[in-house]
């Protein structure tokens, strides 16, 4: 019985294989109340030319728009700096050593240390990718965001929801600042 | 020996998780709207969730949304004509595999409750 206790890492590893969610995931937290408003009589083309004015000027690139349903999703992303260093302690540069003592015919000791770490941390860089949809309906204006940070090697380090009464309200007010112009 | 074969063992059930990924099964659902509403109002239930909306084509009644929650959801969305309605059709993936389709029953739940069922 007792040679099998070694398995089970390997099978609690495959347990996560397995594992699937028993509801479908929703945000958390849900977007913020400021994350939707009142259409105010604008045609939802009106709301789609402004989320794209504004989401553009906010340094967003707009990756598809489909103004049938209302649509414009755009994403933007930045660099940020070092970020390899915040969880690969073990590349930080640091002091090591050890001190040995042997024997054979003689007796001999000896001592080392050491310094070193990864040089290639400064270049350990991860890229915060923001994506944004607005959906505009006769019924009103939906802002939906999320933020992931991918490492440098490409991995998925970070995720949450951004649909954020600051966001919402800071690109409500930008959409709603926009003069009436010519409709799309 | 025992080991050779424990560990023989361990390497088939993890070659198990490293399969070709199947295509997601979809849920669907009929509605007493046409299949631009049911779009329209699909991709606000998905946004009401805090899903953001990737792309839409309503000429091809399609769209795709997403959730950044680890290791990353995905829900495709089609909707095609279907006599006096449009019947919708879902289906969700986790980090590229697929999700069992009774997950979307709530969504699809919402949908019926904003449009009305198919007669």
């Amino acid at each position: 019985m007792r040679q099998w206790w070694w398995m089970m890492p390997g099978l609690a590893l495959l347990a996560g294989c397995q594992t699937t969610p028993t509801v479908l995931p929703t945000a958390e937290p849900q977007p913020a109340a400021e994350c939707r408003w009142e259409a105010d009589g604008l045609e939802p083309r009106e709301w789609v030319r402004r989320a794209l004015n504004a989401l553009e000027a906010d340094g967003f690139v707009v990756r598809d728009t489909e103004p049938a349903v209302g649509l414009v999703s755009a994403d933007r992303t930045r660099t940020i700096p070092g970020y390899g260093d915040r969880y690969d302690t073990w590349e930080r540069t640091g002091f090591f050593g050890g001190v040995g003592i042997g024997a054979g015919r003689g007796v001999s000791t000896g001592m080392m240390i050491g310094f070193g770490g990864a040089g290639g941390s400064i270049a350990q860089d991860a890229t915060q990718l923001e994506r944004v949809s607005v959906i505009a309906d006769p019924g009103g204006v939906r802002v939906s965001r999320d933020i992931q940070v991918i490492d440098w090697r490409g991995e998925l380090r970070e995720t949450r929801s951004g649909s954020d009464a600051p966001f919402c309200r800071s690109l409500r007010q930008a959409m709603t600042a926009v003069p009436a112009g010519e409709s799309l | 020996m025992r080991r050779a074969v424990l560990v023989s063992l361990l390497a088939l059930l993890l070659a198990g998780c490293a399969t070709a990924t199947p295509a997601p099964e979809p849920r669907e659902l009929a509605f007493a709207a046409a299949p631009e509403a049911v779009l329209q109002e699909t991709l606000g239930v998905l946004a009401d969730e805090g899903y953001v909306i990737r792309r839409a084509d309503a000429e091809r009644g399609r769209a795709e949304a997403a959730l950044a929650r680890w290791p990353g959801y995905r829900i495709d969305v089609t909707v095609v004509p279907e006599g006096q309605g449009a019947r919708a059709s879902l289906s969700a993936t986790r980090g590229g595999r697929p999700l069992p389709p009774h997950l979307l029953d709530p969504l699809l739940a919402e949908l019926q409750r904003r449009l009305g069922l198919a007669p």
